[in-house]
């Protein structure tokens, strides 16, 4: 408003809604043109001081008359620079006269294009997927790797045997995990005996081949499928084992022929390192 | 087209592909990182471990007990 002086008449921009009389001027009948905010109306709020605005210019600067016919401006004295601040009673469409603060430029923390952004999000998603799954699968690998055996029990679990100091037709019991296991190396008369047997018929049926890895060697467990003795070697009605304690009897693959005994012999599971000539059992 | 677009459209456009291409990334990477840190090991420990200095107690031909 700078530059105001010897201008007496100043148009104002009201809203297009008002209605325009004869003379051209715009109707505003309850417009009040000496309105003022209303002084010391709240007392409980202490910011602004009472008295004149600051928003407003004084009365005896000028100001707007109305008349029948027109609007007045008149200004007495220039007034100096108003700066708006808080509500003004007229809107009018007079630019703002402070500056605008500026705006710092963004543009270089803008990205390029749309694209580059989402296949960032998703590298990033992708990214952390890649590591949870790593960290997710090597947890339950350790987990699960404490319940696996420790290498002390491992290195007892096996056995190995010298198999060239067991001659022909002869057993050897030695000692697994705690429990005996039968060595017998067989002649080829008791393969033949032990494969002329129609196993399907017997108790529990199961075929000479199936038992043995080698024919000549026969691998199983002494114990008793029956109470848990340990059956005696080379004796019994079928030429093989017999177990004292209640008169099971097992024939030369180790199957149940007689007696209580429900189950053969179990043969463990056991492996032939031909290099070095040996039986390793576990 | 630019390589954000490519990967885009090559991966992470199909939900199963994303999915499949991830485990595949996460096993790659475990043994990627299990390879890299025996090989630094081995590096870091050079000449102190028994697969190196094994030949300087077993001979050729010798059994190893």
């Amino acid at each position: 408003m700078a530059g105001l002086q010897g201008v007496v008449k100043k148009a104002y921009n009201l809203p297009v809604t008002v209605r325009t009389l004869s003379s051209g001027v715009p109707s505003t009948p309850l417009l009040n043109l000496a309105a003022r905010a209303p002084a010391g109306h709240d007392d409980h709020h202490d910011h602004g001081a009472h008295g004149p605005r600051a928003d407003i210019p004084p009365k005896w600067i000028g100001g707007v008359q109305m008349s029948s016919s027109s609007l007045l401006s008149k200004t007495m004295v220039t007034p100096p620079t108003i700066a708006y601040r808080g509500s003004r009673t007229i809107h009018t469409s007079t630019p703002a006269k402070y500056d605008t603060p500026k705006v710092p430029d963004f543009s270089d923390y803008r990205p390029q294009s749309e694209h580059t952004n989402r296949a960032l999000s998703y590298m990033m998603i992708g990214t952390m997927g890649v590591l949870s799954a790593s960290v997710a699968k090597s947890t339950i690998t350790e987990f699960l790797g404490t319940m696996a055996a420790s290498a002390d029990v491992l290195a007892l679990a096996k056995v190995e045997f010298e198999l060239a100091s067991i001659p022909e037709g002869k057993n050897v019991i030695i000692k697994w995990r705690g429990k005996p296991v039968f060595i017998r190396h067989r002649t080829q008369d008791e393969i033949k005996e032990a494969r002329a047997v129609d196993w399907k018929k017997l108790r529990d049926p199961q075929s000479d081949e199936d038992r043995t890895k080698k024919p000549e060697w026969l691998v199983m467990l002494g114990v008793c499928t029956h109470l848990g003795c340990v059956p005696i070697g080379e004796s019994g009605d079928f030429g093989g084992w017999f177990c004292p304690c209640h008169g099971s009897h097992y024939d030369i693959s180790g199957r149940t022929r007689k007696g209580p005994a429900p189950l053969n012999l179990e043969v463990p599971p056991h492996d032939f390192n031909e290099a070095e000539g040996k039986l390793i059992v576990g | 087209m630019p390589l954000s677009t490519a990967f885009y459209n090559a991966i992470v456009k199909r939900n199963s592909i994303y999915v499949t291409t991830i485990f595949a990334g996460a096993f790659a990477f475990g043994v990627g990182l299990d390879v890299g840190i025996t090989r630094f090991w081995d590096s870091w420990n050079r000449g102190k471990q028994w697969k190196d200095i094994r030949s300087k107690y077993v001979q050729q031909g010798e059994s190893e007990e």
